[in-house]
């Protein structure tokens, strides 16, 4: 190795420390370093809010009637199902929409199902103005969903309801329906959906009442 | 004549030496300084808290804006906001919380993980309900106060597609600059992240919210908000980097 040789070798060494030094020492100075902290929250008491709204839940029959209800985002509507246990298998589920003080009640859907299907009222049930909701209808192999108006009158001439799920397997979009999350506004219902492999697919809107499926770049 | 030559030389010398150490190791510095910034820019970048959630409202002024005859846009869909009247800050709390017969002092949780919201006065929880986080910018982590309450304001920001303009946004109760608890009548996506950072609850949920919570007066605090990335089952509030 020539001197020249050495000295460019030794120069070379002293920049890459030089960079080195910098790099550390801003990572020093700059560095905040990942925290994690956890607290208590306070352990509730026995009278937990039974006042407090809260997330539907697919029923469970005990007795022979049970009654669900769920109020719009606004808190002037209410939608109220009545799931009835039959004489026979099944149930009969009835919807009837009402103001929150019950008033102008409406009835909107009614239907009998075997044992192994049920319906419940979603936490995101109401279109934000009111004007739609949209029931959870789940078989023991699939959730699906129905959407229709709130004051009973049909959703389009001659249809009572849109089929959630059926309007979106009619597109063959290459993915399965998952789930009706809510509404991202007036007239869109936010899809989700599963690849073939099983992982999450994209999202989809169900624009009302034109039945167009909009595919989001976004998941929800 | 013979001694200052030489003095001038060994200073020539001198000045040769101190330019050949300066010209070596320049380099050096400069390489060194240039890391340093380097280095301290993405970090910087990657720690910076997010301190505006609605980018164009949050610049503008954080006050009370009631606009009946304003229309709103989010999604690229025409809003039309409900009607805010002055009355809606007067009346009387809702019984719903029972405020008048639960004591202690009174927190707001959030749980990022669940999209639930939880209420407590001391140890008695008070209310529980879905909200909606940040989808298109993180809700900070962390444990903060009510620092303003606002009947309604405005808030606007996004780009291109995601711009969105909301008048008469209801029940307004910042906790982190112009991050804050209110509600949202644009949507009904609750459960999911569906906000710019904000934390989304329905308005009837928001209004009995605003009735119960507190500003802040005098010396003393607004109520306290934690959000945390989790809530566990052993009731732990995790909080993975939170911002304060």
């Amino acid at each position: 190795m020539t001197i020249r040789h050495a000295i460019e070798l030794d120069t070379l060494t002293l920049l890459a420390i030089s960079a080195v030094v910098g790099i550390v020492f801003a990572a020093y100075f700059n560095h905040k370093p990942n925290t994690r902290y956890s607290f208590s929250l306070p352990v509730m008491q026995a009278q937990d809010s039974t006042l407090s709204p809260v997330p539907s839940e697919a029923p469970v029959f005990a007795p022979e009637v049970q009654t669900f209800s769920q109020v719009s985002p606004d808190g002037t509507k209410k939608l109220t199902m009545t799931a009835t246990t039959n004489k026979d298998a099944g149930k009969t589920y009835a919807f009837i929409t009402s103001d929150a003080a019950n008033a102008n009640q409406q009835s909107i859907y009614e239907a009998t199902l075997p044992n192994m299907e049920n319906m419940s009222i979603p936490f995101n049930t109401w279109s934000p103005d009111n004007a739609y909701v949209f029931l959870g209808q789940n078989t023991a192999s699939s959730s699906g969903a129905i959407v229709m108006k709130a004051n009973g009158e049909p959703i389009v001439e001659g249809q009572r309801y849109f089929d959630v799920a059926a309007l979106f397997k009619a597109q063959n979009t290459g993915n399965t329906y998952q789930e009706t999350t809510g509404w991202a506004s007036e007239t869109l219902l936010i899809i989700n959906t599963m690849q073939p492999d099983g992982t999450k697919g994209s999202s989809y809107w169900l624009e009302i009442p034109s039945k167009a499926i909009i595919q989001l770049s976004t998941q929800f | 004549m013979a001694k200052k030559s030489s003095r001038h030389k060994r200073s020539t010398g001198r000045n040769r030496g101190w330019f050949a150490h300066l010209k070596r190791y320049l380099p050096l510095l400069v390489i060194g300084v240039i890391a340093f910034a380097a280095t301290t820019v993405v970090l910087r970048v990657n720690q910076t808290p997010p301190t505006c959630a609605n980018s164009k409202s949050c610049a503008s002024d954080l006050s009370v804006k009631i606009e009946n005859d304003a229309t709103g846009i989010f999604q690229g869909q025409k809003i039309i906001p409900p009607k805010i009247t002055t009355a809606m800050a007067s009346l009387p709390q809702s019984p719903v919380l029972g405020a008048n017969t639960t004591s202690g002092e009174k927190h707001i949780y959030i749980d990022l993980s669940t999209q639930t919201l939880y209420a407590y006065q001391g140890t008695t929880l008070v209310l529980k309900t879905l909200i909606s986080s940040g989808k298109w910018r993180d809700t900070p982590t962390g444990n903060f106060h009510i620092w303003e309450k606002l009947l309604a304001t405005r808030m606007s920001g996004g780009e291109g597609a995601d711009a969105y303009d909301l008048p008469n946004v209801p029940y307004v109760m910042y906790f982190y600059h112009d991050f804050g608890l209110h509600g949202a009548y644009w949507h009904d996506n609750f459960g999911h992240v569906m906000s710019h950072g904000c934390v989304n609850m329905r308005s009837v949920d928001a209004k009995v919210l605003f009735d119960w919570a507190d500003g802040p007066t005098g010396n003393t605090l607004g109520t306290a908000v934690s959000v945390c990335d989790q809530i566990t089952s052993a009731k732990q509030c995790i909080q993975n980097n939170p911002v304060q």
